[in-house]
């Protein structure tokens, strides 16, 4: 089912294939001569043909489910793996175009801005790399695929931080409303192109591991916890302690030995388990309890009485997994609360754009990234079980958001926790009391059938 | 002391002062209304209320003269009010509003426009005008108080003719337009009974509260939710004892000591439908044994709300064209036509003077939550899943079925006093909304369901 066919290279070939007048005639997406001495935060990305992307464009994203995702990695054979490869080559370039597109038709005032056409050029140079590859008919060729991925993975690990800082800058020429959604759909398809991606970068490794039977229906029992990327046995309790801890550590290490952190109490239905992506569910919940912990520490003042606990809820039902946390920390500021899950910040814009420069390594260019070329972009399973602080933080760019300290507030965990969150058709709310306490609600959807939440073209014109 | 028993048995309608007021013995001269008063009315902007604005004539007990602003203030802005939804109804497909019980709602609004025709272009400026224009107020209150009941029944007749999302829309403005009529009625007959021309007026002996100090009018500026929460959890538990033969119970977390100033009877309303609901969800689900917690969390007092903040919420009451939100206090209404979105929201927003204090209350129940089919239907009017046999067959069955029931409710035929109108959640909403506060529900099916309940009280009144 994850099969397919390339339907349009005879038309792009076509394209190509014009006399270079009627070619130069196509509409030019960017300015073509730059100003002599542009100003540094003003840097127009170089003129490129826009009927290259328009092919790409036409294109309908194939949005996939959890359960699909599961269910064809758990058979693995030659030719399945081969499929993977050509639907993932196929699907990334297509996607990739559309936010190029999206990025073409922002003002120029803002595509100008230094971070976001640094984006943009990254982007652009991953579709070029993408559509380019042939299509994929051996082992072999998809050994050159995977590389080709997993490099076009590493490159884009600073794009988060990037985007975040160019959407702090461009208040001025782009409304807030339109840069949540701008926002909002390049995360989205970013989260889509990663699980892609990865899954099919886990599944070929699954395939050439040494305790791997070409063809045999699952070597493996039926209920193996891990298909590629996906646990399929995520226990609410075991993730929630686990990010508790690491959460716990990390507001301990900011504000020093004294201080004294809220315990955390768990109640509800602890044994339920639900397929999905640990490394997502890690982030959510590692942020909502960040925010937690650090608005009790913060609203209790220096008191060395023992904090009120937060309290956990899980709670089991047919289709849905809701997980509540409620803290004691005070509430949200009355003036925050419209800008709660926004990326375009209100009063506090200033401060987050400072701080988002100071995450280590997150505003890195591609120079910086070290990462060793055998060491897989992806959460390596056994991290992901044990999760411990050091092994998650190499390994990922969200990783390296949740292991940032308490310090440098960000201001995009919660609209970043909600995008994940809807991703497998979830949901993420809070309830603020506001000088009490704040309540979050996380929705999970259990049965793992729910498309992926990709903000295609109709859900846009419906805006 | 308000009667609070009252609040329950009357569906929709809190407890109106007109109980307490001696029947008016003068006739009340009427004027026929015409289409060009109507549409002469309906052209003017409506005026945004704010709690403020029922404060401003001073406390009491009011000076001759005061009592005169308040009647002219009232005077000024009623007139047009009632054009407006005189005009709103008539918008509504003919099939509609030919329905008996949507007719007889549309003549009491021109019944009512025409007892204030005759004295509105005048000033009031006497004693005896005053207290002409006092009776036409308690008149008004007294035609409408069945208003939701009759609604109802008419919609929900007409239901072949009309779609849910058109009732919806129709009735969020048009409630919340009632609750602002009323509210200037009514505060104006309460300042009346306790000024000091008239104080010989007044009943005294169950109207003590309405002497203190913290009263003004039907406001009261020391209003502790937790009492109201006491009161509604025994008038509801009472209900249930008697239906059900369990009554849950409620622990109050948080800072119970809480106040605000707000207006009793809307609370009262607000709670005893939450609290409805939620006794009877743990009643269905079998844990009334469990309390339901309560938390009353103060909001801080925080200066006055910057520009940013105005512009976002300014941006966010534009978010739909057409929609309603709390901000349009029911000042918005397409029937009329009257207004275009942006000058009634930006007329609509009241920059807060002083600090506003408010609070919020949690309340959250181990009822086994909502179904999500139920929860898409939750602020529709005239959705229930009340079903009285159901629910005898859930409980012991031991209970008596309507007759004891009909103890309770003294109200109108038809008024089930545990659930069944299906009006509570979207109207506790209105009331809530009316002057900045919310509702928010938050499902956790399989668990249970926590509520939150924001409001916001006046500033400091001078």
């Amino acid at each position: 089912m994850l099969c397919t066919l390339p339907q349009r290279t005879c038309a792009l070939e076509t394209l190509l294939r014009l006399p270079s007048a009627l070619r130069a005639r196509a509409f030019a997406t960017a300015t073509a001569v730059p100003t002599p001495t542009p100003a540094p935060s003003s840097i127009p990305p170089p003129w490129r043909p826009s009927n290259v992307l328009d092919d790409w464009v036409q294109r309908e994203a194939r949005p996939i489910s959890l359960r699909q995702l599961t269910f064809f990695g758990r058979t693995l054979t030659e030719s399945r793996l081969i499929s993977s490869a050509n639907y993932v080559r196929l699907e990334l370039p297509t996607r990739i175009a559309h936010r190029l597109r999206n990025m073409q038709t922002l003002p120029y005032a803002a595509l100008t801005n230094q971070h976001i056409s640094h984006v943009y050029e990254l982007y652009y140079t991953a579709f070029e790399q993408l559509r380019k590859v042939p299509e994929v008919r051996s082992l072999d060729d998809n050994d050159r695929f995977c590389v080709v991925l997993q490099t076009c993975l590493k490159e884009h690990l600073s794009v988060i931080p990037r985007l975040a800082m160019g959407i702090l800058e461009i208040q001025d020429s782009v409304s807030g409303d339109e840069c949540d959604r701008f926002m909002t759909t390049l995360l989205r398809s970013r989260i889509s192109r990663r699980v892609i991606a990865e899954q099919h970068l886990a599944l070929t490794e699954t395939f050439h591991s040494p305790w791997h039977f070409d063809g045999k229906k699952s070597h493996t029992p039926p209920d193996e916890e891990f298909v590629g990327e996906i646990f399929l046995k995520c226990n609410a309790k075991e993730i929630i302690e686990e990010c508790a801890k690491a959460a716990s550590d990390l507001t301990a290490k900011a504000y020093g030995p004294d201080v004294v952190l809220p315990k955390i109490v768990l109640q509800g239905h602890l044994e339920t388990t639900f397929p999905y992506i640990p490394s997502h569910l890690e982030y959510i919940i590692g942020e909502l309890f960040r925010n937690s912990i650090q608005s009790v520490v913060e609203h209790g003042g220096s008191s060395a009485t023992e904090p009120p606990p937060i309290e956990v809820l899980v709670c089991e039902a047919a289709q849905h997994v809701i997980i509540r946390i409620s803290d004691r920390g005070g509430g949200i500021d009355r003036s925050i609360l419209p800008y709660l899950w926004s990326f375009a910040k209100g009063p506090r814009r200033h401060q987050r754009l400072q701080n988002l420069g100071q995450v280590p390594r997150l505003a890195a260019t591609m120079q910086e990234l070290q990462l060793p070329p055998s060491d897989p972009d992806f959460v390596k399973r056994s991290s992901s079980v044990d999760m411990t602080g050091e092994n998650f933080a190499d390994s990922s760019s969200l990783g390296k958001l949740s292991s940032r300290s308490p310090d440098l507030r960000i201001g995009i965990g919660l609209p970043m926790s909600r995008i994940y969150a809807e991703y497998w058709a979830g949901s993420l709310e809070m309830h603020s009391l506001e000088g009490y306490g704040c309540d979050a609600f996380l929705q999970i959807s259990r049965l793992g059938n729910k498309n992926e939440v990709l903000s295609t073209r109709a859900t846009m014109d419906a805006v | 002391m308000l009667s609070l028993r009252a609040a329950a048995r009357n569906n929709g309608s809190p407890v109106s002062l007109t109980r307490h007021i001696r029947p008016v013995t003068r006739p009340i001269h009427t004027k026929t209304v015409t289409d060009a008063d109507i549409a002469r009315l309906a052209a003017k902007p409506l005026h945004p209320l704010t709690l403020a604005d029922l404060c401003k004539h001073g406390h009491p007990p009011l000076s001759e003269q005061a009592l005169f602003n308040s009647a002219n203030f009232t005077l000024a802005i009623l007139p047009s009010r009632l054009a407006h939804r005189i005009q709103s109804l008539r918008a509504l497909p003919y099939i509609v509003v030919a329905n008996p019980n949507v007719s007889k709602i549309h003549d009491n609004y021109v019944h009512s426009l025409s007892t204030l025709l005759p004295i509105a272009e005048r000033k009031i400026e006497s004693l005896k005008d005053e207290v002409e224009f006092t009776a036409v107020m308690a008149d008004l209150v007294q035609t409408h108080s069945n208003t939701i009941s009759i609604l109802a029944r008419g919609f929900l007749e007409a239901r072949k003719y009309i779609s849910k999302v058109e009732v919806t829309r129709f009735l969020d403005e048009h409630l919340r337009a009632r609750i602002g009529t009323r509210l200037i009625a009514e505060q104006h007959i309460a300042l009346h009974f306790s000024s000091k021309p008239h104080q010989k007026l007044s009943d005294g002996h169950d109207d003590d509260k309405m002497d203190h100090d913290s009263y003004i009018g039907v406001i009261d500026t020391e209003l502790k939710p937790a009492n109201i929460i006491r009161n509604c959890e025994q008038t509801v538990g009472e209900i249930c004892e008697l239906k059900y033969g369990v009554r849950p119970t409620i622990d109050i977390v948080g800072s119970p000591e809480t106040t605000i100033a707000h207006i009793p009877m809307h609370l009262e309303y607000i709670l005893t439908e939450l609290l409805k609901n939620s006794f009877r969800a743990v009643i269905e689900a079998g844990t009334e044994k469990e309390a339901i917690e309560i938390t009353i969390a103060p909001a801080p007092a925080s200066p006055e709300e910057t520009k940013e903040t105005k512009n976002k919420a300014g941006q966010m009451a534009h978010a739909e064209v057409g929609a309603i939100s709390n901000y349009d206090q029911g000042s918005v209404d397409y029937a009329s036509g009257s207004n275009k979105p942006d000058i009634s929201a930006s007329a609509n927003i009241r920059p807060l003077r002083e600090a506003t204090p408010g609070v919020t209350v949690r309340i959250r129940d181990r009822g086994g939550g909502i179904t999500p089919e139920n929860y898409e239907k939750l602020w529709e009017y005239g959705f229930t899943t009340f079903n009285e046999d159901e629910i005898n067959e859930k409980v012991s069955g031991s209970g008596g079925g309507g007759g004891g029931l009909d103890v309770m409710s003294g109200g109108p035929a038809g008024g089930s006093s545990l659930a069944g109108l299906g009006y509570g959640l979207p109207l506790g909403r209105a009331y809530a909304e009316y002057f900045g506060g919310g509702i928010a529900v938050q499902s956790l099916h399989g668990w249970g369901t926590d509520v939150y309940l924001s409001l916001r009280g006046v500033g400091k009144v001078d």
